[in-house]
């Protein structure tokens, strides 16, 4: 049964949430931004979903507010296993959708269970990184418990084709990497078999669109029609925004839709063209105060559990949003991962703002050892 | 400070190098974002403008050509065309099943006209129908709700008011050849632009075009326009008044489609100028075609009819073609004669039917010959013997000189390309081109312009224009240009004298007269109640006698007839029109192209009130009054 400490809620964190929920605010105008165009009279059904997103999002927060996170450490593996086993569901029931099968679609509603996944990843590493303290890792082999509990989201999501995501959750668990205590050698092997994984995936799961798009990244006049146009429209929407950009739904470039994906993988680049540099800044600043204030949740927790949750938010943050900011500034190749809390998907704002919950879950019972 | 629950370990330096890793991109982010939005935001902007904004060309509307009294020949009109948009067509089935009900037109053709474009070319609309008339309009707009991705929209469309009247002279439109657009000429026009091609609408295209204007829209990535942004709008192409009247022009057309029923319409040319500016009031080529179906850009099987025509009706018979001029030549080899002073008013020879020459027998047209012949009796009955006798003491070389001097054998100078210069032979032509000197026998045959001679039906009008006013002039097809800035008035022809004295000429004429006015002419058949015109007949040999004599006439097969011509000029006392009429394969000046000059030169006067507009409509063989029988025209014989 939930139960709920009243010191819990004498000490919420509602810096936090403030900032949190500023940026769902800031994504939903830029949603609005980036679809009224072409959606004629009433509100664009991409925006209207994404609101209802939102409402769902905001009740899952609620929901994981009540929850004392610590039961979940006892929970975790089960979460874990439901999240692989909806995943893994899609590899049976999912249409193939733009080259990949991430999709989970019930009439209206379609669900991407890699997003969820993450949050299992995140709850299970923490788990045994509780159990396990990183610091005591000092072995090549130690690294073999987390490196069985990453592959098997990142293996599902491979076999899904769904490159971006299987990237972002590797990444995610390698944020665990930080507080590991292996000597030099033991660092070259895993980088080492970094590499062999990327070059594993450049010739086995990478299709041949996507080394496309990394090549066209490295040379972007090489195809400028292909894939190399949505670096160059997203270079010019950016860029065209200037110091205080051309207004609130009055950029040109989003405006007359020449970015095919503005609404999604671009949505940061409809913000810098209507907000400009001060606008832009002011995003990544609200960005990093969140990820910091992640940080310091994992300092402040008293608890090692807590701790290792805040850092897997945190992280789960960062990836997705500093590379989707890359990609949109032209720092690196295109790639479909969704800007967290601002680009359209349901999904996405579900399952971070559950991660967020967890977060403040963290935050709220940092004084209740 | 924090430890993980049973260590001693602290875990705030790693979240402290976490948070440095988090600093320092953020940090590249913001100096990526300074680098694009504050240093190069001139050079991204520019770029934007040029990815939304988009310059579409407004054009000017093309000036219209009107006749000597204002009378519209060519204008712009607008036309209702029908575009489909493939990328919002909804229920394809229906719409091109519906289409093809409100068109009146298979639907499965509408269907192929479309086609399955893909990717960017499904936005760009596909043009089904270019001139809707009203009845299809009313059907398809009122069904339009109906009709997603099926728009009309108006366009400009040229339109020739009298059709097939004066296609040759107005010329015809189409869209401008890459071999143009290479041209310095056409250095501000585009690729699919429509530009005067042929005829006046091409000599007149920088005045007729105007100037286009243009607009700046804003376009999304579709290229779909969304915003206009400033608009600079066309100046519309200057008004153009030609010296043509229309009437004479309708009537010489009228004379060619005056036959007897079941003939085809007579071919041929039909040239009228102002003897006194040169004003052209009349240039008819036959056969012609209709101008408007080049308007909309041609369809493929009108265009392979008009090009496979065995007639080949898109050349234009007045200047482009030039035939030999039979015994129309005879008036300048008289003017000649005069002027070398071979001959006098009242030299005379006798016509036995005749003469023989340098071992060989050529023939005059009357076998029984004309017996005493002087040069005005030689004219007005075209005795062929009279012309053979003297020419052969005139010579080739002067003969050709005085011809010269009239206009023949070289180019009018009338603003259309592609003119004919013709030929007047000399020896020293004949040496050039054939490398062979001039036999005297050659000049007997030239003498009655059976030779190497070849005139154009509008160096025949110049000329004969020339014999009336004893100035040759150059023909004006434009008497003004009215524009914005204002009515620029051409300026009068350029008159060059003829070689011959003014009492010379007078006797040429009166010689003339009587070939039309008096009994025994062979040109009775131009004869105008109320007013004296003077004028030649001539027959041009297609194939030689053998091949068709003892044919009754009408058994000719077309292409073997001969041809026929006729120039005049009237009042003969006072000219003011000159007319000169060709017909291919006619047979007989006289009653071949006689009946044509008759309808010209008669609406003519009836215009200038000199004469009652005619009471008949007679058939074009029966002469106007009984009149003298009609002469056999003369065929040289060698």
């Amino acid at each position: 049964m939930p139960s709920i400490d009243r010191r819990a809620f004498q000490h919420f964190d509602w810096l936090l949430l403030a900032l949190v929920w500023t940026v769902v605010a800031i994504g939903l105008a830029n949603l609005f931004s980036a679809t009224h165009a072409g959606a004629g009279d009433g509100l664009p059904s991409e925006f209207r979903r994404q609101l209802a997103a939102v409402a769902i999002g905001a009740g899952a927060m609620g929901g994981v507010l009540l929850i004392d996170y610590r039961r979940l450490e006892r929970w975790a593996p089960f979460l874990y296993l439901a999240a692989l086993a909806l995943t893994a569901s899609t590899l049976l029931f999912a249409p193939v959708t733009r080259g990949n099968r991430s999709w989970l679609v019930y009439g209206p509603l379609s669900l991407q269970p890699a997003e969820f996944a993450k949050i299992g990843l995140v709850l299970m590493m923490a788990r045994y990184f509780h159990r396990h303290p990183p610091g005591t890792l000092r072995r090549l082999r130690d690294l073999f418990g987390p490196g069985l509990i990453l592959a098997g989201p990142v293996g599902l999501i491979v076999l899904q084709h769904d490159l971006g995501v299987a990237v972002l959750t590797l990444l995610i668990g390698a944020t665990y990497l930080l507080f590991v205590r292996i000597p030099a050698k033991a660092w070259a092997v895993v980088g080492v078999a970094a590499l062999a994984s990327l070059a594993g995936l450049w010739s086995f799961v990478f299709k041949e669109y996507q080394r496309k798009r990394i090549l066209d990244f490295l040379d972007p006049s090489r195809d400028p029609l292909a894939s190399g146009y949505q670096a160059i429209q997203s270079r010019i929407a950016v860029g065209s925004g200037g110091l205080t950009g051309q207004g609130y739904l009055e950029g040109p470039q989003t405006q007359l839709q020449f970015l095919p994906t503005q609404h999604s993988d671009f949505a940061f680049s409809v913000l810098a063209e209507e907000w400009g540099f001060i606008g832009c800044t002011l995003l990544l600043m609200l960005y990093l105060s969140v990820l910091v204030w992640g940080l310091v949740v994992a300092n402040n927790s008293k608890d090692g559990f807590g701790s290792m949750v805040a850092v897997g938010v945190v992280g789960m943050l960062f990836w997705p949003a500093a590379i989707n900011v890359a990609m949109v500034l032209g720092l690196a190749p295109v790639i479909g991962v969704p800007l967290p809390l601002i680009s359209y998907g349901g999904t996405q704002v579900l399952a971070n703002l559950t991660a967020l919950a967890l977060l403040m879950n963290v935050s709220m019972r940092r004084y209740i050892f | 400070m924090s430890h993980l629950a049973g260590t001693d370990l602290p875990i705030d330096g790693r979240l402290r190098l976490f948070a440095a890793l988090l600093g320092a991109s953020f940090a590249i982010f913001e100096l990526r974002l300074f680098q694009l939005q504050i240093v190069d935001v001139e050079a991204l902007r520019e770029q934007a403008l040029r990815n939304s904004v988009r310059t579409a060309r407004l054009e000017a509307q093309r000036g219209e050509i009107a006749d000597r009294e204002g009378r519209v020949l060519a204008k712009t009109r607008s036309a209702w065309q029908l575009d489909v948009v493939p990328s919002d067509l909804q229920k394809r089935d229906v719409t091109f099943a519906a289409l093809g009900q409100l068109l009146e037109r298979d639907s499965a053709e509408l269907v192929a006209q479309v086609g399955n474009p893909r990717g960017i070319a499904r936005f760009r609309p596909v043009r089904l129908a270019g001139d809707l008339d009203d009845v299809e309009l009313a059907r398809v707009e009122t069904h339009r709700f109906a009709l997603p991705g099926v728009s009309t929209r108006v366009r400009p469309l040229r339109h020739y008011t009298d059709g097939a009247i004066a296609s040759h002279l107005l010329g015809t439109l189409g869209e401008i050849r890459s071999d143009q657009l290479e041209q310095e000429a056409f250095s501000d026009y585009h690729s699919g632009d429509i530009i005067g091609q042929t005829g006046l609408e091409s000599i007149l295209e920088p005045r007729l075009r105007g100037r286009s204007g243009g607009r700046n829209v804003m376009v999304d990535a579709a290229g779909r326009e969304v915003q206009v942004l400033d608009e600079i709008a066309p100046e519309a192409g200057s008004r153009v008044v030609l010296t043509l009247d229309l009437d004479l022009q309708r009537a010489a057309f009228e004379a060619f489609h005056d036959v007897p029923e079941g003939e085809p319409p007579k071919m041929g040319s039909a040239v009228a100028i102002d003897v006194r500016n040169g004003d052209v009031l009349v240039l008819l080529s036959q056969p012609s075609f209709d101008p408007n179906d080049f308007s909309g850009g041609i369809d493929a099987k009108t265009w392979k009819a008009l090009t496979s025509d065995e007639w080949d009706p898109l050349r234009n018979r007045a200047i482009q073609n030039h035939y030999p001029p039979g015994s129309t030549h005879k008036p300048f080899v008289a003017a000649a004669l005069l002027q070398e002073g071979v001959v006098s008013e009242h030299t005379r020879t006798f016509c036995p039917g005749s003469f023989y020459f340098g071992g060989r027998t050529y023939r005059c047209w009357k076998r029984e010959g004309h017996g005493s012949v002087d040069l005005h009796k030689a004219i007005q009955q075209s005795c062929d013997v009279f012309f053979y006798t003297f020419g052969v003491q005139l010579g080739i070389d002067r003969l050709a000189n005085i011809a010269k001097s009239f206009g023949l054998g070289q180019p009018t100078g009338i603003a259309l390309s592609g003119e004919a210069s013709g030929l007047v032979p000399s020896s020293e032509w004949k040496l050039r081109r054939f490398g062979e000197r001039w036999y005297p026998g050659e000049t007997v045959s030239a003498a009655i312009g059976q030779g190497y001679n070849l005139y154009t039906p509008i160096q025949l009008a110049v000329a004969y224009a020339a014999v009336a006013s004893g100035q040759r002039i150059e023909p004006r097809l434009v008497l003004r240009i009215e524009g914005d800035e204002g009515v620029l008035e051409m300026p009068a022809s350029a008159t060059t004298p003829v070689a011959v004295t003014p009492e010379r000429l007078a006797l040429v004429r009166a010689g003339m007269t009587a070939v039309v006015e008096s009994p025994g002419g062979t040109g009775g058949r131009a004869r105008v109640p109320g007013v004296r015109v003077a004028g030649k007949t001539g027959t041009a040999q297609v194939v030689q006698l053998a091949h068709t004599e003892g044919m009754a006439e009408s058994q000719i097969p077309m292409r073997y007839r001969d041809h026929a011509w006729f120039g005049a000029f009237a009042p003969a006392d006072a000219p003011e029109i000159a007319v000169g009429v060709f017909v291919e394969h006619g047979l007989h000046g006289s009653t071949g192209a006689g009946p044509i000059v008759q309808r010209i030169l008669a609406r003519y006067f009836e215009k200038r009130g000199m004469t009652p507009p005619p009471r008949q409509v007679a058939g074009p063989v029966e002469g106007l009054r009984r009149a003298e029988p009609i002469r056999e025209e003369p065929r040289a014989v060698d």
